[in-house]
This record gives structure tokens, sequence and C-alpha cells, in this order.
């Protein structure tokens, strides 16, 4: 029963710790290599998704070039917002 | 590639137009999960003060994703954790299954990616909604542009928002798919050189082999990581 108990406090030291931990200077730095995966496909994921909307709009209101054009580049813009936010994130 | 085909096991399951089929996505699927479950049961069955190697592991599991939530998106991200830590261990042993030969690998398939992730964004999306209300649509508006420019930059707010989902499913199956392409076309380059110029394709290949179960990893950590980003938006509103 002594055991058990034992492991009940163990426990709470440990949950008490996860509450501790909550100051966001933290970044586990050891893991940065992940982040480094994240900026292309941030970009790439964007451009894609304007040019899509693009499309649709066109096929909707059937003015084939227009707005397939002015969608790449607003998502271009979306891409580049999202690289600096990633790596505006990764400086904190 | 053969490693990539998915083909029907057991009988064809059809509701209207609908193929349920079981597959041998769904097989190494339900095996990735059964070890979760499998492992998380016998190495915390015995709750011992001292903890054993396996205890040890899924403790640190526990802990690894605890803190990452709490660093990321805070107290308030706290009831959320179950899913994140499946979503996490789901993903992290799907793709360590897939280094085993002769096993197929379920996130090199953008429909299992796509869906988790189009699962997060729906998800996401609607708790921000339930915690602000309309509010929450203030993330497309950031605060401090000047009013000309306020059409141009919610619209590339809102492509960077529906952008999510796609970034988060393309990064994960092209990594997976494009690592185990890679490791295919070395152990081509191997046979096709023979005994006299095989020799540097294998020993890349091992060395591949190394990467691999790294980027397993860390594909699985930033999928769960971007998760708890995304959560953050939606709990923590500002900009």
């Amino acid at each position: 029963m002594g055991e058990k108990k034992d492991f009940q406090t163990r426990l709470e030291i440990e949950k008490e710790k996860l509450n501790h931990k909550e100051d966001k200077n933290k970044v586990n730095r050891g893991l940065f290599f992940g982040n480094a995966f994240r900026l292309g496909t941030e970009l790439v994921a964007a451009v894609a998704v304007g040019t899509i909307i693009g499309f649709i709009l066109d096929n909707w209101f059937d003015t084939k070039p227009l707005f397939i054009l002015i969608f790449f580049f607003v998502g271009f813009a979306a891409g580049i917002l999202n690289v600096v936010r990633t790596a505006k994130e990764m400086q904190k | 590639m053969t490693q990539f085909k998915v083909y029907k096991i057991g009988p064809e399951i059809k509701f209207g137009n609908v193929d349920l089929s079981f597959t041998n996505s769904s097989l190494f699927m339900l095996i990735s999960a059964a070890i979760i479950c499998l492992f998380l049961y016998f190495s915390t069955k015995e709750r011992k003060i001292i903890p054993g190697k396996l205890q040890l592991i899924s403790e640190m599991l526990f802990n690894f994703i605890a803190k990452m939530i709490s660093d990321t998106a805070g107290s308030k991200a706290k009831p959320y954790f179950p899913f994140i830590f499946s979503l996490f261990a789901f993903v992290l042993i799907c793709n360590m299954v897939g280094m085993l030969p002769y096993s197929f690998t379920v996130t090199s398939h953008i429909i299992v990616t796509l869906i988790m992730a189009l699962f997060i964004f729906f998800a996401v999306t609607v708790i921000g909604f339930l915690k602000h209300g309309f509010k929450y649509l203030s993330i497309f508006v950031p605060s401090g542009v000047p009013v000309v420019l306020l059409p141009l930059i919610t619209v590339i707010e809102i492509i960077s928002y529906l952008s999510r989902p796609v970034s988060l499913s393309v990064r994960l199956f092209a990594n997976m798919m494009a690592g185990h392409t890679m490791l295919k076309v070395f152990g081509g380059f191997v046979i096709s050189l023979g005994l006299l110029g095989g020799w540097l394709p294998l020993s890349f290949s091992v060395a591949l082999t190394g990467l691999e179960i790294l980027v397993a990893f860390l594909q699985a950590y930033v999928f769960a990581i971007l998760t708890c980003i995304y959560l953050n938006d939606a709990l923590n509103l500002h900009h």
C-alpha cells in the first residue's frame, strides 16, 4: 500500500512541475531543425491556395486569366507573410 | 512504386458509391494504433516509484507533449492534451512503422494527411468561434493597418489562414514520400552498379535510413507543434 502512496506523491510533484513550467522563453532549442522544414511548404502552400481560389473565381465569373493572375500574386504575398511569421516565431 | 500501392484485403465493402473496403493502408493504421495502445497499457501497468525502461519512455512521451502544449499554447490548451497526444503518437508510430522493410507508410498518402489536417483546421476554427464568437474574425484584420490597404491585407490574411491545412498535410506527405522514394532510388543503384560500384550507394542508403528516422520523428513533432500553434491562435486571440 505504501508503494502506491509513494507513486501518488511522485505523480503530484510531476503535475506541480508541469503547472509551473509556463514561461514562454523556454523553447526547445534542440528541435529547431523541425522548424527549418516548415519554411518551404509555408510559402508553396499559400501560393497554391491563392491560385486555386483564383481559378474557382474565374470559373464562376467567366473571366479567364484575370482572377488567377491577381490571386497568384496575392497568394505569393500571403506566403511571404507566412514565412516571416514562422521566422519570427522561431526567434522568440 | 509498389511500396506506395494501396490494395484491398478481404471482401469488397460498398455503401452506395462509397468504397469502404479494408485496405493495406487501414491495416497499417490499425497496427500503429494497436502498438500505441498496447505499449502505453503495458508500460504504465505496474506504476512503479522508480520507473522501469518502458515506464520511463511513456512518462517522457507524456512530459514531452505536456511541455510542448504549455510552452506554445499556454494553460488554456490543457483540455486538448489527449487529442494532441494521440495525434503525435499516431503520426510518429505510422512514420516509424513505415521505416520497417515490407511495411506500408500510411502517412505517405496525401489523403490521410489531408483528412487529419482538415479535421484540425475545422476543429480549430470551430473552437475559435465558440470561444470568441464573431470577434474571432478579427484575426483576419490586423491592427494598425491603414484603411486603404485593409481590403488587400484581409484577403492576404484569409489566404494565409486557408493555406494552413494545405501546408500541414503537404509537408508530412511530401517528406515521407520523398524520403522513401530516395531510399528506393539508392537501393536501385546498389543493384544496377553491382559488386564493384554498389558499395557507395549502399553506404548512402544506410546514412539515409538514419536521416529518414530523424525525419519521421521531426515530422510528427512539427505536425503536433503546428496544431498547438493554431490552437493557440484560436484560444488566445491577439495579433
